[in-house]
């Protein structure tokens, strides 16, 4: 009787351990697969099953001028948020990995604290800030808060890269006559893309999804898609928003499986 | 290696300047200045805090906010055992199923999730008809804008986290130990209990943990999902700077938010590392 591998586990508990987990695992799918279903359904009050299917939503998505704005803003803010994100985030991974100074470990905890502080503060925080610079309601606003909350994403995916990395494969490029840039970027470079780029995509994901800090940062000229999602699920439940929330969800799974092909491409 | 000690450093302080920089402007100052604004709005003081602990409503808004992230966290620890378990027993395939299902719930956006709970949940809503139609229930419940709304949508977000670190516990557990136990004449109630089960605690603790510093600090499902009554810590401290621009009391808020927050992260870091499991993974 082993309580770690199937084959001897008594069939009672054996079959009810299988029906509690399909019921947990149904319970986890059944709201993302409920909502791309609303999206195609025609009730406007959201009937299940839907009388009917239909694209009618998706048109007036995509007819309406301020959900085209939104979702571009959030593209804008989100692809801004992810160079800068992996820009500021590369040169200290290297500093991290290979550097031999004290205190590596509080810096690493500094960058990644982003990611342990509650969103609500630091929107709170950020908000405060920029109120009294007249700078809420700006790129410059939506992108800066974005780049702290994804930091630690890309800093975490760059460091795990570049800690697989063998480095003597970068000193023998420079024993060999070339410079230490030169080697970096011809021999390391190519070899940690993977890992940068699931950074990338990481805080590109953060930041599309980001809904606390923006609805902050927001103002009614210039708003992310989760932003105008929120404004109007204040107001009614429209299956418009199941749009919208099918195109997130749609776009998170296709970065989810980019940044795991990169991934599995990095650790080969 | 090729380059001399003082030039290394000056190297790597360069490399670090920009996360530095744009940290300290951007994250610890405003950071620093809304911890400072909790002692100094409207004058120098502890009155805000004192205010916090001593009306009855903000005391409310505390209780709530640990009340909904204890049932959280004992809820999704109840449902993700069985899943880590199943994740662990399944064979490889299955097991994959299980964690991309996790992964992909994980992942997907939370206000899309949200929506789509507050859609099911409402009185007119799924959840409500089944009930009906399988005769559990007469009367459509009220599962939205209360206190089981809230549960429900941040248990299911919840789960995920709880999974995870339990499931890698799980693996690192050798079955030997437990066939030890069967073999020493112990029945399977008592291998659960006695051995498996302790051996999986660090798993269950550090994901209660997470589970629990995440629930304190969650704003959009509880602003989504709960009522006026039973509102949280989070959703009050932006209440008070959006609708009374009350700085004082809100900074305040977010000071204790904090202060509790960075003491079980610590809690957490503590258990992970007395874990077997880092050991053994050398994690």
């Amino acid at each position: 009787m082993m309580l770690l591998s199937q084959g001897s586990m008594g069939w009672k508990l054996k079959s009810s351990l299988y029906v509690i987990t399909g019921a947990i695992a149904a319970f986890l799918a059944l709201p993302i697969f409920f909502i791309v279903a609303l999206s195609f359904g025609s009730s406007r009050w959201l009937v299940f099953p839907p009388p009917a299917w239909t694209l009618k939503w998706y048109e007036k998505f995509f007819e309406n001028p301020q959900w085209m704005e939104s979702a571009m803003t959030s593209l804008k803010v989100a692809l801004l948020t992810s160079i800068i994100a992996t820009l500021i985030a590369m040169p200290a991974s290297f500093a991290l990995v290979r550097g031999k100074f004290k205190g590596r470990d509080y810096l690493y905890s500094l960058f990644t604290l982003p990611m342990i502080v509650p969103v609500v503060i630091i929107a709170v925080a950020v908000y405060g800030v920029f109120l009294n610079l007249g700078l809420t309601g700006t790129l410059f606003a939506f992108v800066v808060s974005h780049v702290i909350v994804a930091l630690p994403f890309a800093v975490i995916s760059i460091i795990n890269s570049l800690r697989l990395f063998d480095k003597s494969i970068e000193d023998a490029a420079v024993i060999c006559g070339a410079s230490r840039l030169q080697a970096i970027i011809k021999v390391t470079f190519p070899v940690i893309k993977p890992g940068i780029f699931a950074g990338a995509l990481f805080a590109f994901l953060v930041s599309w999804d980001e809904v606390v800090i923006s609805v902050m940062m927001a103002s009614p000229e210039l708003q992310t898609l989760p932003v105008k999602m929120w404004s109007t699920l204040r107001q009614d439940l429209t299956p418009v928003i199941a749009v919208a929330s099918t195109l997130l969800i749609l776009l998170s799974l296709f970065i989810m499986t980019a940044a795991s092909i990169a991934r599995r491409y990095s650790n080969r | 290696m090729f380059m001399t000690f003082s030039r290394e450093k000056w190297r790597e302080g360069g490399l670090l300047l920009p996360i530095l920089l744009f940290l300290c402007i951007f994250f610890l100052i405003p950071l620093a200045g809304l911890l400072l604004r909790s002692l100094t709005e409207p004058t120098f003081g502890m009155q805000n805090f004192e205010q916090l602990l001593a009306t009855s409503t903000y005391v409310q808004v505390l209780s709530n906010t640990f009340l909904v992230a204890a049932l959280v966290t004992v809820i999704s620890l109840v449902l993700g055992f069985p899943l880590a378990w199943c994740i662990t027993l399944a064979p490889r395939g299955w097991g994959r199923w299980l964690l991309s299902i996790i992964l992909l719930s994980m992942w997907t956006s939370l206000l899309a999730r949200t929506y789509s709970w507050l859609v099911l949940l409402q009185t007119s809503g799924v959840i409500n008809k089944v009930l009906m139609s399988i005769g559990l229930i007469d009367q459509p419940i009220t599962m939205v804008h209360n206190l089981t709304g809230v549960i429900i949508g941040m248990s299911y977000i919840m789960i995920p986290f709880v999974v995870l670190p339990l499931q890698a516990c799980m693996a690192a557990i050798d079955p030997m130990v437990l066939q030890a136990a069967s073999i020493c004449g112990a029945p399977a109630r008592t291998v659960f209990f006695r051995v498996f089960l302790p051996l999986c605690k660090p798993g269950l603790f550090s994901g209660a943990l997470m589970v629990f510093v995440m629930s304190l600090g969650y704003y959009v499902t509880p602003a989504l999902l709960g009522g006026v009554q039973n509102m949280m810590l989070p959703e009050f401290i932006v209440q008070q700077i959006q609708t009374f621009l009350n700085w004082g009391l809100a900074s305040a808020s977010a000071a204790l938010l904090i202060i509790l927050t960075i003491v079980m992260f610590y809690f957490y870091l503590k258990v992970q590392t007395d874990s077997p499991v880092s050991t053994n993974t050398g994690a």
